[in-house]
């Protein structure tokens, strides 16, 4: 059954029994009253039977007209009472009857008292019979008057006992009801205690397990109701989060593997690849050394070019495994002064090449949430690039700085150099990419991949916007410091 | 130039590198008996005078070893492990000279107890003048600890 079962049920028990309660109270009440009524009827009808007494007893003292009268009245007055008295069961009814009869009996008494002759003293004798019979017509009365008023009591008693008896109900009703009601709120409480507070203690307990990683820990609550419903769901989710846990760790395992193979390849890339290159320049720079007086123009420019396309080969190969290592780089991240670093670069830059005059404009204090070697190599790249492209500008200007759009914090590299056709803008951070002629601008084409990678790897973004023969802009965006 | 007793233990198993290296010091004019081990086992052996090379014992040890690191059965951090490891050898200079620029064989190359790392560039003139700066300094400017040192 479920809990919500349950406690309706004990809700509804103790409602019941509350109402049962409320209800016996209520009929207590009426009964009470009713039986109360009756017991006013029956002492009006004791009241009435002494006052019938009184006036007997005057009637017989006096013989006067009034007594006899109120005596009438009084009895026609009982009469209707006693007509009027409602009973319930036998035994009062057969109380009422007996009444009934006594008073009719008690009034015929005393008309016969009334019809009897009254003693005159002139005949003794006659006077003596009229007393006799006077008396016993009186004690007659007296008894029957007596045994009516015993009537009276007696259903004055009924209605009594009626109370008490409505009162002891009470009693036990609510006693019982109470008892119920404790019993009803107990079970409740076990309820909670072994069907929902017990087995939440073990779910707690379990979710405690779960986040320590014990991804193994079985709830298994067996119960129909709501919490064996969770504990099934919760089995289930810590089940899927195994397997996710296990699928994770295998896709883990495949990239560490996959990444040891790129190890592996990157140093034989290194090793064996520039092997070969090696031998095929050095050789030829040996024909030429040796036999050079031997060789004729064409064929040593042959072997400048087998040279020449050795050592670019070499610097493609070193270029390639740079990009490898910003792939593979661990990044730690700390606020850097990209100010400084490009300062840097701009007087290394400058002492490269000192009859070049260019204009830096470095804003101060421009600072990125960075891995310091990284963001270096990048800004070499951009600062090498902007130096490259600028050098057939008549008044060559590099720019870095930083602004802000839509709320978000950018830096720039900005030259007036030859610029490119936006056209080709997608294709710019491809490896081995390149917009001009290698003889035009020397280079690999591999830069700003590399510089697209380390921006890739901060969760950051690079863009270029540029114009033929109007120098060319990249901006880049670095994710906002502790959001890494 | 220098001393020509001396004798410089090339550790190469490339044949045209080992070609290369000679006509470098050939061309800088580096004298020395240049001996040429063509993989790891080798090297010890000539070192230590064992198998093929057990007519060396007796025989002074070379002034200067040039390792490559990537060498079949035993590579170059292996033999520079085990020089360092003898005391008849663990003073010996030796320079890796190769073609990887990994940052890994940088920091093993060193903290193995290499003198030197030297990388091989593609440009044979560059990797005449790297060769000819390595015979000056280890073969005549720098100054060899004691024979029998301990």
């Amino acid at each position: 059954m479920k809990i919500s079962t349950k406690g309706r049920l004990a809700t509804t028990t103790a409602l019941a029994t509350i109402g049962l309660i409320a209800g016996m109270i209520w009929w207590a009440n009426q009964e009470v009253e009713d039986a109360s009524s009756r017991r006013r009827q029956t002492t009006e009808l004791a009241r009435g039977l002494t006052e019938l007494r009184l006036v007997t007893f005057e009637y017989m003292l006096h013989r006067h007209e009034r007594p006899r009268e109120q005596e009438r009245q009084v009895s026609s007055r009982l009469a209707r009472l006693i007509e009027a008295t409602p009973f319930t069961g036998a035994a009062q009814g057969e109380v009422v009857a007996h009444l009934r009869e006594q008073s009719a009996a008690a009034h015929r008494v005393f008309e016969e008292l009334v019809a009897a002759p009254v003693a005159d003293g002139v005949n003794e004798a006659n006077d003596e019979s009229i007393r006799r019979f006077e008396a016993q017509l009186s004690s007659r009365l007296l008894i029957l008057q007596q045994e009516s008023l015993a009537d009276a009591f007696r259903l004055t008693d009924f209605s009594t006992e009626r109370i008490d008896a409505a009162q002891r109900r009470v009693a036990i009703v609510t006693l019982a009801g109470l008892v119920l009601i404790a019993l009803t709120t107990s079970g409740a409480a076990w309820l909670i205690h072994r069907k929902v507070l017990a087995p939440i203690a073990k779910l707690e307990q379990a979710t405690r397990e779960v986040a320590a990683g014990n991804w193994n820990y079985k709830l298994a609550i067996a119960s129909n109701d709501e919490i064996g419903e969770m504990s099934r769901n919760f089995d289930a989710m810590t089940h899927s989060l195994r397997m996710s846990f296990a699928q994770i760790e295998r896709s883990n395992q495949e990239l560490a593997a996959l990444n040891q193979e790129i190890e592996a390849f990157s140093y034989s890339v290194s090793h064996d690849l520039r092997g070969p290159l090696r031998s095929m320049d050095g050789f030829s720079q040996a024909l030429l050394e040796d036999y050079g007086d031997k060789l004729d123009e064409e064929a040593k420019d042959s072997l400048q070019r087998i040279r020449a396309a050795s050592q670019r080969m070499g610097r493609l190969i070193d270029e390639l495994l740079g990009l490898s290592r910003v792939t593979r780089a661990e990044l730690t991240l700390k606020p850097v002064n990209l100010s400084e670093v490009a300062r840097e670069i701009a007087e290394s830059l400058a002492q490269q090449q000192p009859t070049r005059a260019v204009q830096w404009k470095i804003e101060e204090g421009l600072t990125v949430h960075a891995d310091k070697a990284l963001i270096q190599i990048a800004m070499q790249n951009l600062l090498e690039n902007a130096w490259k492209f600028t050098s057939k500008t008549d008044q060559p200007v590099i720019r870095v700085g930083a602004l802000e759009r839509d709320g978000k914090k950018e830096c720039f590299v900005a030259d007036n150099g030859v610029g490119f056709d936006m056209a080709y803008a997608d294709r710019l951070f491809g490896a081995f990419q390149r917009l001009h002629h290698e003889s035009e601008f020397p280079g690999t084409g591999i830069g700003l991949a590399i510089v697209q990678r380390i921006f890739r790897r901060h969760a950051g973004r690079i863009w270029v916007q540029a114009k033929p023969g109007l120098g060319a802009t990249f901006f880049f965006q670095l994710k906002e410091q502790g959001h890494e | 130039m220098s001393d020509v007793s001396k004798v410089i233990l090339l550790v190469e198993d490339s044949p045209d590198d080992v070609a290369l290296t000679l006509r470098a010091f050939k061309r800088s004019h580096v004298m020395n008996t240049i001996a040429v081990a063509r993989d790891g086992i080798e090297a010890l052996d000539f070192l230590f005078a064992r198998g093929t090379h057990a007519d060396r014992a007796g025989v002074p040890l070379p002034t200067l070893i040039i390792l490559d690191l990537k060498l079949p059965k035993l590579d170059g951090l292996g033999v520079l492990k085990a020089i360092r490891a003898d005391d008849r050898t663990r003073f010996l200079p030796v320079v890796i000279l190769t073609s990887s620029k990994e940052e890994q064989d940088l920091i093993s190359g060193y903290s193995l107890g290499a003198n030197s790392y030297v990388r091989k560039p593609v440009d044979f003139v560059e990797f005449t003048e790297a060769v000819r700066v390595l015979g000056i300094y280890w073969l005549m400017m720098n100054q060899s600890p004691p024979e029998n040192s301990p």
